[in-house]
């Protein structure tokens, strides 16, 4: 009964006119910020935090969320037809989003990213609505060594299935932990390898080393190249974008299976989109019968990272609305804008907010069918960009990414940082070595880390305490199964079949 | 908004009339004769980001020029300070500093590339807030006292978590060690929200954690307030005791904000930021603000800033060194 009431208050709220206009502009412009490469949400939200002062404070928060998930939907655009991602997060989708737009099926692959993520927001949203304080609580149950085991998990899984030679990508993970040993150290506060750069202090950002790898390497690796990537876009049929029979049930399970892991993921705080994408993504590689087809334009490949992201920002919203607690800088950010309006939000805000918790919370759902609607007919707009010759769009994708990268913090220091970025990302692609390890190394080191650490302070040095407390143990034996089935010579068989061929250098 | 943006104007052509008749004497007059920018060296959507547009938004109705609020966040404030401290020292530029960048950062770093008391000339300290001490309801842990009890029998075994080395959080925690003689165990986390989970998880004992977010938690039930580190009681905890009456005597610790320009700012523009700072506290949206999210009034003078700063990078000087941080 409490749930209906509240689903009531929820859409009377999010169905106002002003509600839904400034759904509209938030999910539109979260939409474009998503497309252009390196400006993501969090710089779009903070710019547009400060418009928000005068606006009602249940308006305000309905807009900005409507930037941060939309810029979700947005993100993937731009991997898949250039293989430049449009978010941090959606680096992952280029490796298999990209060969897919090569093989011109890229109007598809758009269509297949945005019902994933509108599935995927739309699980989570249900978790939301239905057991949000439970989950909360749930989470409230991690500490420190469950979290190390966690991560620990996707980092094994992650890089004992990568795509290619496994030595190149293996070195690439450890330098991805070298670069994310860069930056302050938590525990002492003693500034690590910044080498006096003092804006080093905070270590690179994820923004500048994630668009210099994957987006300047990209344009650095074109340069000389005047034609378009296509010459001619016939007019796209909307049959051009629907999937076969088929293909739908290629991407139904990955789909759910990446909705499931983003969900959970989202929830944890400290987490984040970009770790939902990167293990969902190394799940579907570890379940499929055909591993091989990864890399070079499986739709699992698209459909589960692309899910799992929309999913975990939807579920980021869990702990921030249940407790108060942020999951991530975005809502840090988003709980800023609460608190400015005089809302603070901690364990008390249902009942307290009621209209602004399920205005919220429906909002998610009109946000969601407005992206849905909104992004279908915008693919036959965003694959004609492909038109545009290489000369005129790759210089405009270059001042896009600069200015994200500098907006996230106004420091000039970052717009370096991606273009060197850039040119180690674009040697790396000469000489084969891939980039998403990097990425994953980045990620997940700083965090495997600071929790490892944190883990052993509170048990005073007892490193048992991985395997007693009962969610790191299991998390602790899943990452043995998974390490010794590269070793067991019976596992080691079956996976050698699976393992995919080493992929040809794409230069 | 249709009356700031007149008055701006009408302040503007009145700046440019002056200017075309004035002569040098009148310059200091005629400041401010562009927008001002306020640093603030966080991201957008915290305190500080909030005080600093309030108030700059106050200020540029009283000085006649837009005042712009700019987001350099970063190093727990350093890297915005920092660029505040090597910006031109005529007054367009200043800082929205706080205890970490200008006080505590200044005892504890050596490798800091500015130097919080002598690049900064403080045009007011606007407002200081304490913080709370406090525990998981669950906890057995029923007042002060039992925290000095239990942490003199068990030294090393009380945690307290807090935002970050050299955070205000961590250095109340190490004073309050300090202060009893006891030692508690610091578990530093990146950001509040993370130690809050983490207390609200019961996995730690302790937090000297800001008194808005606590209260929050503090009137649901979930965490007890055992004393404020403030001088006198806060009206935003009602009965809690201040440390210092409840068993710690002289222990004092706040976290507090001002407004810092670049070393060798002349004294008129100076002055003529405190006073419109002055005003600016005096009114409505303002005060709301404060009683709103728990601060207490300051608004020092720049000579006092001045002063209060260096007590305060005296104080933490003799905190950090006595407990062995430094860098």
């Amino acid at each position: 009964m409490e749930l209906l009431e509240g689903i009531q208050t929820g859409l009377l709220t999010a169905l106002s006119w002003h509600a839904l206009l400034y759904c509209f502009i938030g999910v539109s412009v979260g939409t474009f910020v998503g497309v252009l490469p390196g400006i993501g949400a969090l710089a779009a939200i903070s710019l547009a935090l400060p418009l928000t002062y005068y606006l009602d404070p249940t308006d305000a928060l309905i807009m900005l969320a409507g930037i941060f998930y939309g810029a979700q939907y947005g993100g993937s655009t731009a991997s898949i037809l250039l293989n430049l991602p449009g978010t941090a997060t959606a680096a992952i989708t280029c490796l298999d989003g990209y060969p897919l737009a090569q093989q011109g099926k890229a109007p598809l692959a758009i269509f297949v990213t945005a019902i994933n993520s509108f599935v995927g927001s739309s699980i989570a949203i249900l978790l939301v609505m239905g057991f949000a304080p439970v989950i909360a609580e749930f989470a409230l149950e991690f500490g420190a060594e469950d979290y190390f085991a966690v991560i620990l998990l996707g980092l094994v899984a992650a890089s004992t299935l990568t795509i290619g030679s496994p030595f190149k990508a293996l070195s690439m993970v450890a330098l991805g932990l070298l670069l994310g040993m860069v930056g302050t150290d938590v525990n002492t506060g003693q500034f690590r390898f910044t080498f006096g750069f003092f804006e080093l202090a905070d270590g690179f950002s994820i923004v500048a080393v994630a668009m210099g790898l994957f987006g300047v390497s990209e344009i650095i690796a074109n340069i000389g190249q005047s034609q378009s990537v296509i010459q001619k876009v016939g007019h796209i049929r909307f049959r051009d974008m629907l999937p076969t029979r088929a293909e739908w049930r290629q991407i139904i399970w990955p789909t759910l299976r990446g909705s499931g892991i983003g969900s959970f993921v989202g929830a944890l705080p400290g987490t984040g989109p970009g770790i939902a994408s990167l293990m969902a993504y190394a799940t579907e590689l570890r379940l499929s019968k055909t591993p091989e087809r990864f890399g070079n334009g499986a739709l699992e490949g698209i459909s589960a990272p692309e899910a799992a992201n929309n999913a975990s920002v939807q579920s980021a919203f869990i702990p921030m609305l249940s407790l108060g607690i942020p999951g991530d800088a975005i809502v840090a950010v988003l709980m800023g804008a609460m608190i400015l309006h005089g809302i603070t939000p901690g364990p008390n805000l249902i009942n307290q907010e009621p209209q602004m918790f399920w205005g919220l919370i429906m909002s998610f759902w009109v946000g969601n069918l407005m992206l849905l609607i909104l992004n279908i007919p915008l693919i036959g707009m965003w694959v004609k960009l492909l038109s545009i010759p290489y000369h005129l769009l790759y210089p405009g994708i270059l001042v896009f990414i600069c200015i994200g990268v500098y907006s996230a913090d106004n420091n000039v220091f970052d717009i370096f940082v991606v273009l060197g970025f850039g040119v180690l990302g674009y040697i790396m692609r000469r000489t084969g070595f891939p980039a998403t390890p990097v990425l994953l190394g980045f990620i997940l080191g700083p965090l495997l880390e600071e929790n490892f650490r944190r883990a052993m302070l509170l048990s005073k040095g007892d490193a048992t305490v991985f395997f007693t407390s009962p969610i790191s143990a299991v998390f602790m034996v899943l990452s043995l199964i998974f390490i010794s089935s590269v070793f067991v010579p019976g596992l080691r068989d079956r996976l050698a079949r699976k393992r995919p061929e080493v992929v040809e250098d794409p230069e | 908004m249709h009356r700031r943006v007149l008055l701006a104007t009408a302040a503007a052509m009145l700046a440019l009339a002056t200017g075309f008749s004035g002569s040098a004497a009148l310059a200091a007059d005629t400041y401010p004769e562009k927008p001002v920018t306020i640093v603030v060296p966080f991201p957008p959507g915290g305190s500080t980001d909030l005080l600093a547009r309030k108030l700059g938004e106050s200020i540029g109705e009283q000085l006649g020029q837009p005042v712009v609020v700019e987001n350099r966040g970063g190093a727990g404030g350093t890297v915005g300070a920092n660029y505040v401290a090597s910006s031109d020292a005529d007054g367009y530029t200043l800082l929205m500093g706080v205890t970490g960048s200008n006080a505590i950062s200044a005892a504890l770093r050596d490798d800091l590339p500015y130097n919080p008391v002598t690049d900064f000339d403080p045009v007011s300290i606007v407002i200081s807030s304490p913080l709370a001490l406090v525990v998981n309801a669950d906890s057995d842990f029923k007042s002060v006292q039992d925290v000095l009890t239990y942490a003199t029998e068990n030294p090393d075994t009380f945690t307290h978590g807090t935002p970050g080395v050299g955070t205000s959080m961590h250095m109340a925690g190490e004073l309050f060690g300090l202060k009893s003689g006891t030692k508690l165990v610091h578990v530093p986390y990146k950001g509040s929200a993370a130690a809050l989970q983490d207390l609200l998880g019961g996995r730690i004992d302790a937090m000297f954690g800001d008194i808005l977010v606590t209260s929050e938690y503090i009137n649901s039930g979930r965490l007890t307030a055992l004393g404020v580190t403030g001088t006198q009681e806060h009206f935003l905890l009602e009965d809690v005791p201040t440390i210092a009456e409840a068993g710690l005597p002289d222990y004092a610790a706040f976290s507090w904000q001002g407004v810092f320009a670049p070393a060798g700012t002349p004294p008129e523009n100076l002055a003529k930021l405190y006073d419109a700072i002055s005003t600016a506290l005096g009114s409505d949206d303002l005060q709301s603000l404060f009683r709103e999210r728990g601060f207490l009034v300051e608004g020092m003078t720049p000579a006092d800033s001045k002063a209060f700063i260096a007590s305060e990078v005296e104080k933490w000087t003799a905190v950090v060194d006595a407990a062995g941080l430094k860098k």
